[in-house]
């Protein structure tokens, strides 16, 4: 039997636990690793992060090592353990390198959650907005457009050993052997993807070596800059098409004198949301349903068994919205 | 000694020379004038920093944060040109100078903590690379003045339907020439140069001869630095964008060319011919390969087996020239 001062009291110490539980949740300190600190994908990757915190009442941030070093990826982990975070995002740098520290995670009870690492073991969930079979497919298609369906073509890559960029080559050259036989790949993908440098240097001597070289793509944002530098150093802007992955704001130059054509990017910024929220998902008990929505990246197709979440997020990049993108 | 070094650059020349032939023979489209400019385009800025390394490791020293150098001036010389705009003399001046103090920083630290160099820039490498990363956030810049995108061409060769610039003896090349002229007068004409060569002979019999050791570390070390900031806004001139990471990592490139050029990481050895020899020898290969239209999954090993086989040449000409004394 409660009496008035009861009820009172009971109230209180309700409000009171209530407080703790938004306290709690508020508490959730969710952390994303990044594979290198400062490359402006990570910088809006991080803005996306610090949004999903902000909005979901989490305390979300990103860190990152000064080089794309796993070793340094796993010292940075190893802290946030010892800390006591409650849920790690990571973008490995070497998924394998990742795994015992990962695990290590796991058993503190982390909610461990990964991004372009399908199948990472040490992980809850693996999340992907951009798969790279659709991409390479997509952004072929965009290039096969430009270049009219035929023509001899190369392909950057970022490096050989980079299975994302495998699988979206591999997906891009489906493409091709099914629907554009007039188009022919002049030689093997080549790793100059990641460096302007490089990509200037093989352009240059692609030309040379294969004198009718009609087009050039790929994966990698600095290889369609390093190409558009050498065509521009050679006054031959829109003479070989230039169609790949690129920054938007970097390539808006390029993209409005016509030495890129076109160019695709994932939204880094609707990526780090996705983690943090997938994240926060999980510490709050809720389950991983196929079909799902996440806030402005669509409905989660579910793999299961290799534990991953896909999303999409591919933005096609103009000379008109290059700029107005904000990365 | 004089006869092993020019032997050793005599068996480059030829190695080069063959593997000339034997491009230009499996393809029409590597012996030419452009192809020629494109080569020295392209290896400019390691060729810079090359000289300078050569002088480093002539003195007994060797420096691993010329990378790193070159990354921390190209960023300043990169923001003081966009805020404060300039000319072109401004931003070789301003890379030129920051080079000088990281140099001379390294200098004070190898002198003093009489520690080796190659720890000493480890250090520094990650010191000076973490701290620009750290306050810059890591930020490309490609927001460049009209007139530092502009070609920077003494003058064009023009293709025969006259619509291409097809090449030009640009600015970095330039650069490059003058640079290699430079360390070679100071090497071979001066006594500064014939002190770096005792100095890395024997220190202490350098010492003991009175030299003044401080000021020729900090000479060396701030001649590396001046040159990686030189060539760090060459490397700009030809690219357009600054990439704060992609300089760091390539130390190890400079090293290989100067030590397959002939330098000795004992010090007391080298040429600025064989450095000159050693940059052509990795560019031309990995401009060859891509011209003959070799796959790229074969590129570092043929690389790797070249590097091998030019030592292995040279390994053997100094012991049978050895045996011969």
């Amino acid at each position: 039997m409660l009496n008035k001062k009861g009820i009172f009291i009971l109230s209180i110490v309700l409000f009171v636990f209530s407080l703790t539980g938004i306290a709690i949740a508020q508490d959730y300190e969710i952390v994303h690793v990044y594979k290198i600190a400062g490359i402006p994908f990570g910088n809006v990757e991080e803005s996306g992060v610090v949004q999903a915190g902000e909005e979901l009442n989490v305390n979300a941030y990103q860190v990152a090592p000064t080089e794309a070093d796993p070793a340094q990826q796993v010292r940075m982990i190893e802290d946030l353990i010892a800390k006591g975070v409650d849920a790690i995002c990571v973008t490995p740098n070497d998924p394998s390198a990742l795994e015992p520290v990962l695990k290590k995670a796991q058993s503190k009870g982390i909610v461990v959650v990964t991004n372009e690492s399908v199948g990472q073991k040490g992980a809850d969930w693996d999340i992907e907005t951009v798969d790279p079979k659709l991409w390479g497919a997509h952004s072929f298609e965009k290039f096969a457009g430009f270049m009219d369906g035929e023509g001899e073509f190369a392909l950057f890559v970022g490096g050989l050993g980079v299975q994302f960029h495998n699988d979206w080559a591999d997906a891009a050259l489906a493409v091709q052997k099914e629907k554009y036989p007039n188009m022919k790949l002049v030689t093997s993908r080549i790793p100059c993807g990641e460096s302007i440098e490089l990509a200037f240097t093989r352009t240059n001597e692609l030309m040379k070596a294969y004198p009718n070289l009609k087009g050039i793509t790929g994966i990698g944002s600095l290889g369609p800059i390093g190409a558009a530098e050498a065509l521009k150093a050679k006054n031959m802007a829109g003479e070989i098409i230039v169609v790949g992955s690129v920054m938007p704001e970097q390539s808006a130059p390029y993209l409005k004198a016509g030495l890129i054509q076109a160019g695709s990017m994932s939204d880094p910024k609707k990526l780090g949301y996705s983690m943090v929220y997938v994240a926060k998902l999980l510490l709050d008990g809720e389950e991983i349903k196929d079909g799902m929505p996440v806030p402005g990246l669509g409905n989660a197709k579910v793999d299961f068994e290799e534990k991953t979440i896909r999303l999409h997020g591919v933005l096609d990049i103009t000379a008109e919205n290059a700029e107005t993108l904000g990365f | 000694m004089k006869n092993i070094v020019k032997k050793y650059e005599f068996y480059l020349f030829i190695i080069i020379v063959t593997l000339v032939i034997f491009f230009a023979v499996f393809s029409d489209n590597f012996l030419n004038l452009e192809n020629f400019m494109d080569i020295l385009i392209s290896s400019s800025f390691i060729g810079i920093m090359a000289a300078g390394m050569l002088v480093v490791l002539i003195s007994g020293g060797i420096d691993l944060s010329v990378t790193a150098i070159a990354t921390v001036a190209q960023y300043i010389m990169a923001i003081t040109i966009i805020d404060y705009n300039g000319n072109l003399f401004s931003a070789f001046m301003v890379a030129g100078i920051i080079g000088i103090l990281l140099g001379t920083f390294n200098a004070f630290l190898i002198y003093y903590l009489r520690a080796p160099a190659l720890i000493i820039t480890i250090a520094t490498l990650n010191l000076f690379y973490g701290a620009t990363i750290f306050v810059t956030k890591g930020k490309w810049i490609y927001n460049f003045p009209d007139w530092f995108n502009q070609s920077h061409n003494l003058f064009s060769f023009t293709s025969a339907d006259e619509s291409h610039f097809y090449s030009g003896i640009s600015l970095p090349v330039v650069i490059l020439v003058l640079v290699f002229i430079l360390t070679y007068i100071i090497l071979k004409y001066t006594v500064l140069g014939r002190k770096i060569f005792a100095m890395g002979g024997n220190f202490e019999a350098a010492r003991r001869a009175g030299f003044n050791m401080l000021g020729l570390t900090i000479f060396v070390y701030c001649y590396i630095g001046f040159l990686s900031g030189i060539g760090s806004v060459g490397q700009v001139l030809i690219l357009h964008s600054v990439q704060p990471n992609a300089i760091v990592g390539r130390e190890l490139e400079v090293i290989a060319a100067t030590v397959l050029g002939g330098a000795s990481l004992a010090g007391g050895a080298g040429s600025v011919f064989g450095t000159a020899l050693g940059v052509a020898l990795l560019a031309i290969v990995w401009n060859g390969l891509v011209i003959m239209g070799v796959s790229s999954y074969w590129h570092n090993v043929i690389i790797g087996l070249i590097i091998i086989f030019s030592v292995s040449i040279n390994a053997y000409n100094r012991k049978k020239t050895l045996r011969g004394y």
